[in-house]
C-alpha cells in the first residue's frame, strides 16, 4: 500500500509564464560537489578553460566536472550550495565564445554502443537532475529492460519538469528512444501526474510514432514522484534497494534531456531550467540559466520579495532547504527556488503521541519515537532513522508542528 | 536580502493539536446535553425535587471544568513560577479543563461537589503537571483523579442512579445487579428490569453522566475517526474483545447473543473505550501496539468484571494498561520491523482470550453444580427400598452405605472412616443418626466441636442423598 498525503500543487502560476532565458551571464560560479561529496579541484587562478573543459573531478569515481562556459578561472571560493553548506566553486568569467568542443553534430544518435554510452554519459557529466545528483551513467551499468521516465514532480510550486517537457518533448523522446536501443530495453513508461495537462499534451504530439514508449498517468498526490512509489504505482513491482535489481532504470525527465544532448553533440549540460516561485514572490516564472549562476542576481530582474515572513528555500516547500540568503549557486540538481511567506504554525506543542507520522511515512519508521529516544543510540539503531527518504511528510502532518524530520536527520548522522 | 531560517517542509497540514482536542469537546457536547436533559431536566419535572438539587449534575460539570483550569493555572505560577500572561498562553497549550470533563462525566450523578473540586484538583495535578504537564503524563489524568476520588471518598460519592430514577429502579445499576446474580441468569433477570436492550442503547437506564447513552458515544466515535483525532484501532478491538469472550462465555453458559451485548452497552465500556482509552498522550503510538492494547484492554476488563467484587471494571484497567504503554509499543515496533513475528503475538492473544474464557466459564459452572462434594458411587433398589453407596469429603474421605425409604433416608452405615481423625467426637454424639433426625432441616444442625469437617461431610451426604432423590422423583 502506498501512503501518501494530498497537497495543493500551485503550480499554474509558473507554468502559465514563457520561459525566460538568463543564460548570458558574466560570471558563473561552478560549485565542486557531486552527490553531496566534495570533489578535487582540477584548475589554477587565471587559466583559461573552454565551455565542457574538465575543472574537477570526484575521485571515489572518476566524474568529472565541466565548466558550463568558456573564459577565464578567476578565483576559487566558497559559494552557498543548495543544501546550506559553504562550497568550494571555480568562479568563471564568460567570455561569451561558447566554443564547443567537438561541435560536429551527430546525424544518428542511435549509433553507440553501451560501452560508448556509458562512457559518454561519465565524460559529459551527466548527473541525476531530479535532485539527487547520482551520476546517471552508474544506473545503466547492469542489464535493464525497462526505463521509467519521471515527469511527476510532486513537489507543490514546482515546474521545472514540466517546462522541459512542454518545450523539448520531441527530443525528449528521441533520446528515450536512442536509450532504449543502445542499451536494448523492452520499454520506456513516462510517468506524470494524471492532472497535469502540460506534460500529457506535450507529449500526445509525437508519441504515436515511437511504439515502445508509454504514457502513464500516476495518481496526484505526495510523495508520487519517489522512485520507489513510481515503479509500484506504474508497475506494480516493490524492490529491496535499488530498482537496477529489477532491470528497471528511473531518470528524470531533465535528465533524459541532457542524456540527449550529450548524445547529440558529445557535450555535457551547461544550462538548466530553473522554477522561482512561492507564494512570498511577485511574478513566479521559469527561467534558463548557466549552471553556476548566482540566483540573486536573477531574482533582482525578475521581480521582488513579497510578505514579512519569507523563507528563501532551495528546492520545493517540502523537501527543500531553508538559506539565509538568496546567494545561491544553481547546481545541476536545483529545480526551483521557492519563496514562501509563512507566519503560522511558528507555535510548537509537545509531542501527544497521536502517531500520524507513523501512519503516513512511505518509509514506514517512527518519527515519534525517533524524537522521544533522540539521545539512546542504541535504540535509535531499533527505530531504522537510515531508511528515512526526508520527504518531510511526518513534519508536514505533525499535529504539534514537532520538526520531525530534522530530528530524523540528526538521528541518521548518530546512527552512523 | 536576509532571511529567516527555520525547519522544512514549508508548507504544513491545518490540522493541529488545538483542533484535535476542540473536536474531542465538540464530540462531548451532545453526550453532555444528553445526560442533563436526563439528570436534570426530567428529575425537576417528574419529582419533587427542588431546581438546587436537580441543577446538581450541572454544576458537576461546570465545577470540574473550573477546578481544572485554575489549578493548572495555580501551578503554572506558583510553582513553575511564570508570569500571568505566560501562563494563559501554557494554559491555552496545556488543554487543560479536558481532564475536568471527561472526569465530571464517568463520575456518579450524586458525587458531593467539593469531592468533585478535589478529585478534578487531583487529576490535573498529580495526573498532569507533576510530569511535566501537557504530553509528558503515563496516566490518564481523569483517570487519576477517579481512581483518589474512589479510593478516598467511596463512602461519599453517591449513587449512579439520580432522584428520579430513585422511585422507579431497584437501587442497582445492571452491572451490580448481574454481579449479584452471580454473571448468569436469563435476559428477565439480568436485562428487563431495566426494560430492553434498546433502553441500554439511547441510554434511558441508570449510569455515570456521560455514560448512558451508547448511542450517541457511538455517534462521536464515528465522528472522531472520520475526523482522524482518535485512535481507532484502540475501541474497536477492546469492545471486539470484550465482545468475543462474553459471547463465549454465552455459549457455554446457553446464554443468547443478547448477553455480549448485554455486556458491551452497560457500564462505562464505551465511554471509556472511546474517550479514555484513545487519550493520545497515555496510549501506544504504533499501529499494531494500539491494537495489543485494545486487546490487552478487553481481557482486563473482562477479567475485572467476572473475578472482581467490583463490577466495572473499564477505568481501572484502562488506568493499568496505561503503564503498560511503552511495552506495547516495543511489541508493535517489532512486528513493525519484522512482520512475522505478528504471528507469535496472535498466538499470545488467541491464549489471553481463550484462558480468560475458559476461567470464566469454570467459575460459572463450579458454583452452579458441584456445590456438594458428595459422589455417589452406586444405587441399588431392594423393593422399596433404595440403597446408595457414597464417598463425601470429610478430613479425608468418608465412605458409607445410606438407605432411603419413600424418599426418607432410614439407616446411614459407615463403612470408611479411616481418613478422619477425629471420629471418636462424631461417635460419642451419635452425630450419624443425629443427622437422619435433623434430615429435614439439616443445615440448624451443628458440627461437633473439633470435628467440623468430619461432621460436614455427614451432613453433605444427607444433602446429596436428599437432592438426588427429589430428582428421581422428577
Amino acid at each position: 500500500m502506498i501512503k501518501e498525503i494530498k497537497l495543493d500543487g500551485k503550480k499554474d502560476i509558473s507554468i502559465v509564464n514563457d520561459l525566460v532565458d538568463f543564460s548570458n551571464v558574466s560570471k558563473v560560479f561552478v560549485p565542486l560537489i557531486n552527490c553531496n561529496i566534495l570533489c578535487k579541484c582540477l584548475t589554477k587562478k587565471g587559466r583559461k578553460v573552454k565551455i565542457g573543459s574538465v575543472i574537477g573531478i570526484r575521485e571515489d569515481i572518476d566524474f568529472p566536472i565541466l565548466s558550463p562556459v568558456s573564459g577565464v578561472v578567476l578565483d576559487i571560493k566558497k559559494y552557498q550550495y543548495l543544501n546550506g553548506d559553504l562550497v568550494d566553486c571555480v568562479v568563471i568569467s564568460n567570455d561569451k565564445t561558447e566554443k564547443i568542443l567537438k561541435k560536429n553534430e551527430v546525424k544518428d544518435i542511435c549509433n553507440y554502443s553501451k560501452e560508448e554510452f556509458i562512457d559518454l554519459l561519465k565524460k559529459c557529466s551527466i548527473s541525476g537532475m531530479g535532485g539527487g545528483d547520482f551520476p546517471t551513467y552508474l544506473k545503466y551499468e547492469g542489464n535493464n529492460s525497462i526505463l521509467i521516465v519521471n515527469a511527476v514532480e510532486c513537489e507543490p510550486y514546482l515546474t521545472s519538469d514540466a517546462m522541459i517537457c512542454k518545450l523539448k518533448s520531441k527530443e525528449i523522446l528521441d533520446g528515450i528512444d536512442a536509450i532504449l536501443k543502445i542499451n536494448k530495453m523492452d520499454k520506456c513508461l513516462i510517468a506524470y501526474k494524471k492532472n497535469n495537462n502540460v506534460v500529457k499534451n506535450s507529449f500526445l504530439e509525437y508519441i504515436e510514432s515511437y511504439d515502445n514508449i508509454i504514457l502513464t498517468p500516476v495518481d496526484d498526490f505526495y510523495p508520487a514522484g519517489w522512485e520507489r512509489n513510481i515503479i509500484k504505482s506504474v508497475l506494480g513491482y516493490s524492490y529491496s534497494k535499488y530498482p537496477s535489481e529489477i532491470g528497471i532504470v528511473v531518470n528524470n525527465v531533465s535528465t533524459i534531456y541532457s542524456i540527449y544532448k550529450a548524445l547529440k553533440y558529445k557535450k555535457g549540460i551547461s544550462k538548466r531550467i530553473v522554477t522561482i516561485s512561492g507564494d512570498g514572490f511577485s511574478k513566479p516564472v521559469n527561467v534558463l540559466v548557466k549552471i553556476g549562476t548566482n540566483m540573486s542576481s536573477i531574482i533582482k530582474k525578475i521581480g521582488s520579495y513579497e510578505g514579512d515572513n519569507l523563507r528563501f528555500i532551495a528546492g520545493g516547500p517540502m523537501m527543500g532547504t531553508s538559506l539565509p540568503k538568496d546567494e545561491l549557486i544553481v547546481s545541476k540538481n536545483l529545480g526551483a527556488v521557492t519563496i514562501i511567506n509563512n507566519d503560522e504554525y511558528e507555535e510548537v506543542n509537545k509531542c501527544i503521541s497521536c502517531g500520524k507520522c507513523i501512519d503516513k511515512c512511505p518509509v514506514n519508521i517512527c518519527p515519534a519515537l525517533i524524537l522521544k529516544n533522540i539521545d539512546d543510540v542504541l535504540e535509535l539503531k531499533k527505530l531504522h532513522p537510515e531508511k528515512c527518504i526526508g520527504c518531510g511528510i511526518c513534519s508536514y502532518v505533525c499535529p504539534s508542528k514537532l520538526a520531525l524530520r530534522d530530528a530524523v536527520k540528526i538521528a541518521r548522522k548518530k546512527v552512523k | 536580502m536576509k532571511f529567516k531560517v527555520s525547519n522544512g517542509p514549508f508548507v504544513k497540514s491545518s490540522n493541529s493539536t488545538s483542533k484535535m482536542m476542540t473536536r474531542l469537546l465538540i464530540a462531548l457536547i451532545p453526550i453532555i446535553c444528553l445526560s442533563i436533559l436526563k439528570n436534570t431536566i426530567i428529575v425537576y419535572f417528574y419529582t419533587d425535587a427542588t431546581l438546587l438539587e436537580s441543577l446538581h449534575p450541572i454544576f458537576m460539570i461546570i465545577l470540574s471544568i473550573i477546578t481544572s483550569y485554575v489549578s493548572e493555572l495555580l501551578y503554572f505560577k506558583f510553582i513553575l513560577k511564570y508570569k500571568i500572561a505566560d501562563c494563559i498562553h501554557e494554559l491555552s497549550k496545556s488543554f487543560s479543563i479536558i481532564p475536568g470533563v471527561l472526569l465530571s462525566l464517568v463520575l456518579p450523578v450524586s458525587t458531593p461537589l467539593w469531592v468533585i473540586v478535589f478529585g478534578a484538583f487531583f487529576a490535573n495535578i498529580f495526573g498532569k503537571m507533576i510530569y511535566g504537564g501537557f504530553g509528558q503524563n503515563i496516566f490518564n489524568p481523569a483517570l487519576i483523579g477517579y481512581l483518589f476520588i474512589s479510593a478516598s471518598y467511596s463512602s461519599l460519592i453517591g449513587s449512579h442512579l439520580n432522584l428520579y430514577e430513585l422511585d422507579t429502579l431497584a437501587g442497582a445499576t445492571p452491572l451490580t445487579n448481574l454481579a449479584s446474580l452471580n454473571y448468569v441468569g436469563s435476559y428477565d433477570e439480568i436485562v428487563s428490569g431495566y426494560g430492553s436492550l434498546l433502553n441500554f442503547f439511547v441510554g434511558s437506564i441508570p449510569g455515570s453522566l456521560g455514560e448512558v447513552s451508547k448511542m450517541l458515544i457511538i455517534f462521536a466515535f464515528v465522528y472522531l475517526t472520520i475526523t482522524k483525532t482518535i485512535k481507532y484501532l484502540i475501541p474497536i478491538f477492546y469492545v471486539g474483545t470484550v465482545f468475543v469472550i462474553t459471547y463465549v462465555v454465552s455459549l457455554f453458559t446457553d446464554m443468547g447473543i443478547w448477553y455480549p451485548i448485554f455486556h458491551i452497552l452497560s457500564g462505562g465500556l464505551l465511554f471509556g473505550a472511546v474517550f479514555m482509552a484513545t487519550d493520545p498522550v497515555t496510549s501506544p503510538i504504533t499501529k499494531f501496539g494500539q491494537i495489543f492494547h485494545g486487546i490487552c484492554l478487553g481481557v482486563l476488563t473482562v477479567s475485572l468484571r467476572f473475578f472482581t467484587s467490583y463490577p466495572e471494571g473499564v477505568m481501572t484497567s484502562i488506568l493499568f494498561m496505561n503503564m503498560f504503554v511503552p511495552l506495547c509499543d516495543k511489541i508493535g515496533l517489532s512486528v513493525k520491523n519484522n512482520l512475522k513475528k505478528v504471528w507469535i503475538y496472535i498466538l499470545v492473544i488467541v491464549i489471553f482470550i481463550s484462558m480468560t474464557s475458559y476461567f470464566i466459564i469454570n467459575k460459572i459452572s463450579y458454583k452452579e453444580e458441584n456445590k456438594i462434594p458428595v459422589n455417589i458411587l452406586e444405587t441399588k433398589k431392594e423393593g422399596d427400598k433404595t440403597i446408595y453407596n457414597v464417598s463425601s469429603k470429610g478430613w479425608g474421605l468418608i465412605k458409607a452405605t445410606v438407605t432411603v425409604e419413600n424418599g426418607e433416608i432410614i439407616s446411614i452405615d459407615i463403612t470408611d472412616k479411616s481418613g478422619e481423625t477425629q471420629w471418636s467426637e462424631l461417635e460419642k454424639n451419635d452425630y450419624a443418626n443425629k443427622a437422619i433426625e435433623y434430615q429435614d432441616n439439616i443445615d440448624s444442625l451443628d458440627a461437633v466441636s473439633g470435628s467440623t469437617f468430619s461432621s460436614d461431610g455427614i451432613k453433605n451426604i444427607i444433602k446429596k442423598i436428599l437432592e438426588s432423590e427429589l430428582n428421581n422423583e422428577k
